[in-house]
C-alpha cells in the first residue's frame, strides 16, 4: 500500500517538475520580449528624431544594410506590435502553466499525506 | 519574502532570518543595478564630451588599436559622421550634433532608471533593518522583548453553558457560612459524591451558584446580558438577588446594604411592582445583576439589628422557621419561607417587620421603614389597609407554623388571624386614609379570615370580624366607612 503510494508520488513529482520547468522557460522568454519591447520603443523614438538626411542601416549578421528611414520606421513599428502580441501569448501560457503546477502541487501534498498515514499505520503494526 | 514573513511568528529565528536574507538579496541586486547604470551614465557623459570636440577638426591622428595588444597610427576622418546604434540592430548615420541629441535622450532614460533603483534600495534597506530588529527581538537578545500571551480558552469562552433551571427546582441548602468554602471547594474541583439527598441538593446548589457567578461574569463583560435564566418566577428573582450579593461580599453576613446595590434595589422595587418583578431582574438596567451570587439565594435585608438576612429555600426556611419559633428571629428569617413571591400577596408576606422577635407584616411595602430598622424595603408605617397587614401577618405566622411551601399562597394553614392583630396593633400608625388593595390577595386570602374583596365595606366587616383588636387604623377605617355608609343611609 505504501509502495503504491510512493510510486504515485514519484510520478506526480516528475510531472510537477516538468510543469515547473515549462513555467520558468516561458517566464524567461517573456522577460526577453519585455526587453525587446523597451528597446524597440527607444528605436522608434530615435527614428522620430532623425530626418531623411541621415541614412539608416540595419545590421543583418556581419552586414550593415542601408535602409530607408520610413521603411525603418515602419519596420520598427511592426516589430513592436509583434513583440507585444508575443508577450500577451506568453502571459496566457504562463498562467495556464502555473495553474497546472498548482494542481500538481496539491496532488503531491495529498499523496504525501497518504504516504505518511500509511507509514504510520504500518509502523505501529510492525513495531 | 512573504513566506518568510509569514513564518516569522511560528519560527521566529528561522523565519525572520530567511526574511532578512531575502531582503538583503534584493538590496544587493539593487546595488548592482545602480552600479551598472551609473557606469552607463559615465560612459554617456564621456561620449557626449567626445562628440562635442570631435567636429573641431577635420581629421585626427590617432593610434588605432590593432587587436588587444597592438596599435597602429592612423587618421580619424569624417569626424562629423557618426553611426548611431538605435537598438535592436538598427543603425543610423547622423551628424555629431544629432548623435549628441541621441545621447542626451538616452542619458535621461538612464537617469530615470538610476533614481528608481536607488529608491528601491532605500526601501529594502529599511526593511532589512526591521527584519534585523525582529530577529533580535524574537531571539530575546535585543532590548525589545516580544510580549506573548497564552490564550486560555476557559477565559475566552463567552458562550457559557446554560442550564435551564426550574424555579425553585431545588432547595437551597443552608450554606450561608459555608459559602466561601463551598466556592473554593467547587473551584478546587471537589466533586461530592451523591451519597444522600441532602448532599445532592448541596451539590446542586453549588453548581447553580457557580453558574450564577459565571452569569455575573458574562454580564459584566457584556454589560447587556440579561439574565433570564432564573427569572421565570419571582422566587427565582429572590434567589438571584441573594446570589448577586455573595460575589460582592463574599460573606454571608454583611451589614446593611452591601456594595451590591443591585441586589438591594430589587426588593423594594419588587415590592412596589408586582408585575414587574420578573422584569426587574437584571433586565431594566444592564448594571443590575441579580444572579451574581454564589451564595445561597438570599435576600440581604438591612434589619438594623442583624446585619443581613437572607432568604433561603425550603430547608433553610424550615430551619429558620424553627428558629423563629424558638428565638423569635429578626425579620430576615421570617422571610425565608416566604421569599417566593408569586402573587402580590406574597410581597406582604415576605416583607414583614419583626418586632419583639416576631414577624409583623407591614401595612405597606411601599414606604420605608428606616426608623423601624425593619426589612430592607421602603415600607413604612403608613400602611395599607389593615387587612393587608393582617393578611401578611397571618401569612407569616402561618408560614412559620406550617410546612413551608414555596407556593404563592404559602399560607396553607389558616393561622389565627386573631393572633395577628395584637402584634400589629402595637405597631401600626394612625392611618387616616384607606389603602385598599383589591388585587393583592388573589388566592392566599381565603385562608385568612380577612378576604379582600373589592369593597371596603366588606373589608370592614371582615376586619371587624377578625380584628378584634385592630388598633388605630382599623377602627379609624371602619369608622370612616361606617360614617360614610351611615351618611349615605
Amino acid at each position: 500500500m505504501a509502495e503504491a503510494i510512493q510510486q504515485k508520488l514519484k510520478a506526480e513529482l516528475e510531472k510537477f517538475s516538468q510543469v515547473q520547468k515549462d513555467v520558468s522557460k516561458s517566464m524567461s522568454v517573456r522577460q526577453k520580449l519585455e526587453t525587446q519591447l523597451t528597446e524597440n520603443n527607444i528605436v522608434k523614438e530615435e527614428l522620430g528624431l532623425l530626418d531623411s538626411s541621415n541614412t539608416v542601416y540595419k545590421l543583418i549578421g556581419p552586414v550593415l544594410v542601408k535602409q530607408d528611414l520610413d521603411e525603418a520606421k515602419a519596420t520598427v513599428t511592426k516589430r513592436l506590435e509583434y513583440i507585444t502580441g508575443e508577450i500577451q501569448r506568453y502571459e496566457a501560457l504562463l498562467k495556464d502553466m502555473e495553474k497546472r503546477a498548482d494542481d500538481h502541487r496539491e496532488v503531491l501534498t495529498s499523496l504525501q499525506q497518504e504516504l505518511q498515514k500509511a507509514q504510520a499505520a504500518k509502523s505501529p503494526n510492525c513495531g | 519574502m512573504a513566506g518568510g514573513g509569514g513564518r516569522a511568528d511560528m519560527e521566529p529565528l528561522g523565519g525572520v532570518h530567511r526574511l532578512r536574507e531575502e531582503q538583503e538579496k534584493v538590496v544587493k541586486d539593487c546595488e548592482r543595478r545602480i552600479q551598472h547604470w551609473s557606469k552607463v551614465s559615465g560612459d554617456y557623459e564621456a561620449l557626449s564630451d567626445r562628440l562635442k570636440t570631435l567636429p573641431d577638426r577635420l581629421s585626427y591622428d590617432i593610434m588605432v588599436p590593432f587587436g588587444p595588444l597592438a596599435f597602429m597610427p592612423g587618421k580619424l576622418v569624417r569626424t562629423n559622421e557618426v553611426t548611431v546604434l538605435l537598438g535592436d540592430n538598427w543603425f543610423a548615420k547622423c551628424s555629431a550634433k544629432q548623435a549628441q541629441a541621441v545621447v542626451d535622450h538616452r542619458m535621461s532614460h538612464v537617469k530615470k532608471e538610476l533614481e528608481d533603483l536607488s529608491k528601491t534600495r532605500k526601501n529594502f534597506e529599511s526593511r532589512v533593518g526591521l527584519a534585523k530588529d525582529l530577529e533580535t527581538m524574537s531571539a530575546s537578545k535585543g532590548e525589545y522583548v516580544d510580549i506573548r500571551e497564552e490564550v486560555t480558552t476557559s477565559v475566552v469562552t463567552k458562550g457559557k453553558q446554560r442550564i435551564a433551571h426550574k424555579p425553585n427546582s431545588k432547595p437551597k441548602l443552608d450554606v450561608m457560612l459555608d459559602l466561601n468554602e463551598e466556592e473554593e471547594e467547587k473551584d478546587g474541583g471537589s466533586s461530592k459524591g451523591v451519597l444522600t439527598e441532602e448532599e445532592l441538593w448541596r451539590r446542586l446548589d453549588e453548581l447553580e451558584r457557580l453558574e450564577e457567578l459565571q452569569d455575573e461574569r458574562d454580564r459584566l463583560s457584556d454589560a447587556a446580558d440579561m439574565n433570564g435564566e432564573d427569572s421565570s418566577s419571582s422566587s427565582s428573582e429572590e434567589e438571584k438577588e441573594a446570589s448577586s450579593a455573595p460575589p460582592v461580599n463574599g460573606l454571608s453576613l454583611k451589614p446593611g446594604w452591601s456594595p451590591a446595590p443591585p441586589s438591594s434595589t430589587p426588593p423594594p422595587d419588587r415590592k412596589a411592582e408586582d408585575d414587574d418583578e420578573e422584569e426587574e431582574e437584571g433586565s431594566r438596567l444592564p448594571t443590575i445583576f441579580f444572579s451574581h451570587t454564589v451564595e445561597p439565594k438570599k435576600v440581604r435585608i438591612n434589619t438594623g439589628k442583624n446585619t443581613t438576612l437572607k432568604f433561603s429555600e425550603r430547608k433553610e426556611q424550615k430551619e429558620h422557621s424553627k428558629r423563629k419559633k424558638k428565638n423569635g428571629h429578626s425579620n430576615g428569617h421570617a422571610h425565608h419561607e416566604l421569599h417566593k413571591i408569586t402573587s402580590p400577596a406574597d410581597i406582604y408576606r415576605l416583607f414583614v417587620d419583626v418586632r419583639n422577635g416576631e414577624p409583623i407584616p407591614r401595612k405597606s411595602i411601599l414606604k420605608s421603614r428606616s426608623r423601624e430598622n425593619s426589612v430592607c424595603s421602603d415600607t413604612s408605617e403608613s400602611s395599607a389597609a389593615d387587612f393587608e397587614e393582617r393578611r401578611v401577618m397571618g401569612r407569616s405566622f402561618s408560614h412559620d407554623e406550617a410546612t413551608h411551601s414555596d407556593t404563592s399562597d404559602g399560607i396553607t394553614e389558616e393561622d389565627s388571624p386573631t393572633t395577628v392583630p395584637p402584634l400589629s396593633s402595637s405597631r401600626f400608625e394612625a392611618f387616616s386614609g384607606t389603602v385598599i388593595e383589591k388585587d393583592p390577595m388573589p388566592s392566599g386570602v381565603p385562608h385568612l379570615t380577612i378576604v379582600p374583596p373589592a369593597l371596603p365595606t366588606i373589608l370592614e366587616r371582615k376586619q371587624e370580624e377578625v380584628a378584634s383588636d385592630v388598633p388605630e387604623a382599623p377602627p379609624k377605617r371602619l369608622s370612616k366607612f361606617k360614617a360614610a355608609r351611615l351618611q349615605q343611609k
